[in-house]
């Protein structure tokens, strides 16, 4: 009874293996000291294992605990978020791995391991960290089955023996996954319960909350995805391809930043979907036909989200800000889909801006860049119409300026600087010496981030924007006309939105200096370029069907069931789930009942079915040859056949030889046609 | 009244168990015959589930709802694997040995298959006896005994036999109790009964067993073949010739054992004294006879015969019990 609740050799070797697995998980956010305590936990328990050492005392257990919880307070200083909680879990778990005595002990490890493996899906969502979740799932398990597998089959240098429990456990998670297939698509997701830590530092590239000239420049070479755009129609010309993302309307002479709400005298700043159309919504006159499309945003830490203009969201949880921007209700975190529908051709507030709006749409910071304002001032004197004063600014910088990438740096007045010296610069220093000048003449504007076109995947039916594909342009307000778009970037480099940015920069040896493996660099190279194509096909795929599923459920169930209640989701659950499992059931109950036999003795086996239908069964250890005998005293005139068929299954059964069963096949196919009648006589 | 409750709960079960698992030499294990229930880590496990469920719901990751499901969907897997790890296997009775009151009876239970299944790690007992594990890696067949302590002369049934297993992950639990209509005898306890009177009928000590080795009857000559331990080597050093020395045991000794000897003692006692001496005796040469009231087997000797006189020291006096 004793020995039963201990704990078998094989499945320490497998706690231990999967201990390595899921903690090598994690390798990234744990800090230094516990990924050695872990490392010595399982040293320790090798050693223990071999006989060499002995189990830890127990005031060395109550030390290192008050040192495993004392490191993660001073490591993180808190116990709260993702980062201390999974290294309070690892703690949790190499502390316990120094004393598994019983079964218990081993089961608690199970369970941890599990834990701890699956959530790593927190921290990252890409198929790539999904794999190694997967498989150490399954190396978990493994230790859980040789928990439960009986030592008695062990034998001295048995591979296999120490194989089993994850042979066992492989084909157990395989057997698992239709069901599993069926539970994700059909389990219901309800949506947050409580606010929880996130993880603070993934996904931060992405367009920040504020710019200064010269920000953008490690923003741009960045390969990554910012997001993906499913249109329900035709994608859309380049040009018009401006993904609204942030409006900033303060400057300190330095630094744009987002103005907070002041000026608006509304109620609602924010509009949620589904909720009545708020007051200010009239102040954009929408016409035409709208264009639908499903945005697949990365993570990105900010609630802002990106649409073209002017949008409207359609998917819950998302509001129109009173600026007319989305917002998400939580910072997205993890992948977030948002359906929108916009109108390209649209009115933005032409009936004319508040005074106290006005006022912050034509601030500027004082003592800052005087001979920009100077010559504002002057031009407005000569140009009294706006549109052609901007006009005459764009054809400026198309005649004198340079787009580059590597812009020198600048001084105290940038936009001076800039305007009147350097002239190189790429999108920020456009937008932001294009929205000073405007507002030192008089005219509202402001500068608007985000990002500019986008590549169109050639399979895949969507749009693949990328972070350098962030971009930055002004908006004016035109008294009657209302805010209009207008790119100072497209003036000095029309190719930057005509073109995708890769088109552009692909010659250029600077462009992408960051990464020499990134697939972007080598696109010239076409079978690289299409499995560089063919490889974000499949990450959209799992990004749009796997991370972003919620977004797709209510759609799916709602078209299978027609409408979505308990009742019905239980009932597809319950015949799905049978579904799912009846092939591993059939498997499973049809190995039972199979019984071997080689196909010698399956021949002679329907030999003796066919006699027994003409009355000539044979007895139960009767052996070939007495059977044989009897048949032919009982029906002489079958005496050549049976002796034949008997001779041949004997010869080929008993003598040592590689067999033929075809051999005897043959004969029984010329033996039956005949039988019946033979029989009968 | 909850002692009343309780029997008349038990009696109730026993009840449904007799009908539900009527008792055979043979029993094929089918879904009529298994239970299953989920094990207590397998209830931890179900908190485990609930737990990473709350973890997905709350961080609203569609990977970790997907593992979550993949555990899920992997216990509902595991309970077909346990129930077909027990489900289909041919249950017979096997040999079965008697044993001594407060010893232990063996009861051989063998496992059969067709086919090629691996079905491991099935736990056998019965309420009074250790467990064994037995597992059927492919093969056809396995054969296991278990000791079941017996404290009862007579006829012992070791009650309902506990199949149980939790291969392969532990979380579900399937089990029976089969009822395989075992029985074995259990002798009367043996008391060593030295120094007591037993009654010898009769000691002529004519009768001889030749080729014994007590006392010495003859001298002969020395045939090739015989023990050289008995070659009479003082008469060969007197140049007498190669002889040999023959031996018999006596026969003389016919004794009784006789219930009337343990003048005053109650049943069990005597019983257990006549078994103590009749262990003494089967070990010696005597011959040996019993006579106990309504019991009379002549003197003889032999595996047999001793077995034949522990079955009436077992069943005596036991009116409840077929004498088969």
């Amino acid at each position: 009874m004793q020995a039963d609740w201990q704990i078998p050799r094989i499945s320490l070797l497998w706690l231990l293996v999967s201990m390595v697995v899921v903690i090598g998980l994690h390798v990234e956010h744990l800090p230094i000291w516990l990924l050695s305590a872990a490392l010595l936990a399982v040293v320790w328990q090798i050693q223990n294992y071999r006989g060499a050492w002995g189990q830890p005392g127990k005031h060395l257990k109550v030390l290192l605990t008050g040192l495993c919880f004392g490191g993660v307070l001073s490591s993180y200083s808190t116990m709260l978020g993702l980062d201390p909680m999974v290294a309070l879990l690892v703690s949790g778990f190499v502390l316990k791995l120094l004393e598994i005595n019983h079964r218990r002990d081993a089961l608690v490890i199970v369970y941890l391991a599990y834990f701890v493996a699956i959530v790593q899906c927190l921290f990252e969502q890409t198929m790539m960290t999904a794999l190694p979740v997967f498989i150490a799932i399954m190396i978990v398990t493994a230790a859980l089955v040789g928990l439960h597998q009986s030592n008695q089959d062990r034998r001295a240098g048995n591979r296999k023996y120490w194989f089993r429990p994850l042979q066992t456990s492989v084909v157990l998670v395989i057997q698992a996954l239709p069901l599993m297939l069926v539970l994700f698509i059909v389990m219901p997701r309800i949506g947050a319960l409580w606010s929880v830590p996130r993880h603070q530092d993934s996904g931060i590239t992405g367009v920040s909350d504020s710019m200064s000239p010269g920000d953008f420049s490690n923003l741009s070479a960045s390969r990554e995805v910012a997001f993906r755009v499913e249109f329900e129609g035709d994608i859309p010309p380049q040009p018009s391809l401006y993904w609204r993302g942030l409006v900033f309307s303060e400057f300190d002479g330095r630094r744009w930043t987002q103005s907070g709400p002041w000026g608006y005298r509304d109620k609602n700043l924010l509009q949620w979907h589904g909720d009545q159309p708020a007051e200010w919504d009239s102040q954009v006159s929408r016409h035409g036909q709208p264009l639908a499309y499903t945005v697949m945003l990365e993570p990105t830490n900010s609630p802002w989200l990106f649409a073209l203009p002017t949008a409207r969201p359609d998917s819950s949880g998302v509001a129109l800000t009173r600026d007319f921007r989305l917002y998400n209700k939580l910072p997205v975190n993890s992948e977030k889909q948002y359906r929108v529908r916009s109108w390209l051709d649209y009115d933005l507030e032409s009936a004319g801006l508040t005074p106290l709006r006005r006022r912050l749409e034509l601030a500027l910071p004082d003592g800052f860049n005087p001979e920009t304002r100077r010559v504002a001032k002057r031009w407005r004197a000569e140009n009294p119409d706006p549109v052609a004063l901007i006009n005459r600014l764009l054809k400026q910088y198309n005649s004198e300026f340079i787009y580059t990438l590597k812009p020198p740096l600048l001084g105290k007045h940038t936009v001076d600087e800039f305007l009147w010296g350097t002239k190189r610069g790429f999108c920020e220093f456009f937008a932001s010496s294009f929205v000073f000048f405007m507002r030192a003449a008089g005219i509202p504007a402001r500068v608007v981030v985000g990002y500019q076109g986008g590549e169109r995947h050639p399979n895949g039916d969507y749009l693949l924007v990328h972070q350098y594909d962030a971009h930055a342009w002004a908006e004016v307000w035109l008294k009657g006309r209302g805010w209009l778009r207008v790119d100072p970037t497209a003036a000095v480099a029309p190719e930057r939105v005509e073109m995708s940015f890769t088109d552009l920069f692909g010659k250029n040896k600077d462009f992408l200096s960051d990464s020499l493996l990134s697939l972007e660099r080598y696109q010239h190279i076409s079978w690289l370029n299409k499995l560089r194509l063919n490889l974000d096909a499949l990450d959209y795929a799992w990004t749009k069907w796997v991370l972003g599923y919620d977004h797709v459920q209510t759609d799916l169930l709602m078209r299978l069931l027609g409408r979505i209640d308990p009742m019905r989701i239980g009932m597809l659950l319950v015949i799905a789930g049978a579904i799912a499992l009846a092939p591993m059931a059939i498997m499973l109950f049809r190995a039972r009942e199979k019984h071997y036999r080689d196909e010698l003795d399956q021949q002679y086996v329907r030999f003796c079915l066919r006699m027994e239908r003409a009355g000539l069964a044979r007895l139960s250890g009767e052996g070939p040859r007495d059977y044989a005998k009897r048949i032919v005293s009982m029906r002489p005139e079958l005496q050549g056949d049976v002796t034949a068929i008997t001779d041949l299954y004997e010869a080929q059964r008993y003598k040592n030889e590689q067999f033929n069963a075809g051999l005897l096949r043959q004969k029984m196919r010329r033996f039956y046609p005949g039988l019946r009648r033979k029989v009968r006589l | 009244m909850s002692k009343t409750w309780r029997a008349w709960f038990k009696q109730r079960y026993h009840q449904w168990v007799n009908r539900r698992l009527p008792a055979a030499r043979k029993i094929r294990l089918n879904n009529n015959r298994l239970f299953i229930f989920p094990t207590r880590a397998g209830f931890l496990f179900g908190l485990v589930l609930l737990l990473l469920w709350l973890v997905a719901t709350n961080f609203e990751n569609n990977l970790v709802f997907g593992a979550t499901f993949l555990l899920s969907a992997m216990f509902v897997v595991a309970i077909f694997h346990t129930f077909l790890n027990l489900s289909g296997l041919l249950i017979e009775a096997g040999h079965s040995h008697p044993c001594f009151c407060g010893g232990a009876a063996e009861f051989g239970i063998l496992l059969s298959q067709k086919g090629h299944r691996y079905r491991d790690n099935i736990l056998l007992r019965y309420p009074k006896s250790d467990q064994k594990t037995v597992s059927l890696p492919g093969t056809e067949l396995a054969a296991v005994s278990l000791a079941v302590t017996a404290d009862k002369r007579g006829w012992f049934e070791p009650g309902r036999v506990t199949l149980e297993t939790r291969y392969p992950l532990g979380l579900i639990r399937c089990w029976t109790y089969l009822d395989l209509n075992m029985r074995e005898l259990v002798y009367p306890r043996p008391i060593n009964a030295r120094g007591q009177p037993i009654s010898v009928a009769s000691g002529q000590g004519t009768n001889e067993i030749a080729g014994g080795r007590e006392d010495f009857r003859s001298l002969e000559k020395h045939r090739p073949g015989e023990p050289h331990s008995h070659i009479a080597w003082k008469h060969y050093a007197r140049e007498q010739g190669l002889h040999t020395k023959h031996f018999a045991d006596p026969m003389d000794e016919e004794v009784w054992l006789d219930w009337e000897a343990f003048q005053g003692m109650d049943e069990e006692a005597r019983l257990s004294r006549l078994c103590g001496w009749l262990l003494e005796l089967s070990a010696g040469t005597a011959l040996y006879g019993l006579r106990m009231p309504g019991v009379e087997i002549l003197p003889s000797r032999g595996e047999i015969h001793r077995v034949s006189i522990l079955r009436e020291l077992a069943l005596f006096n036991l009116p409840d019990q077929v004498q088969s």
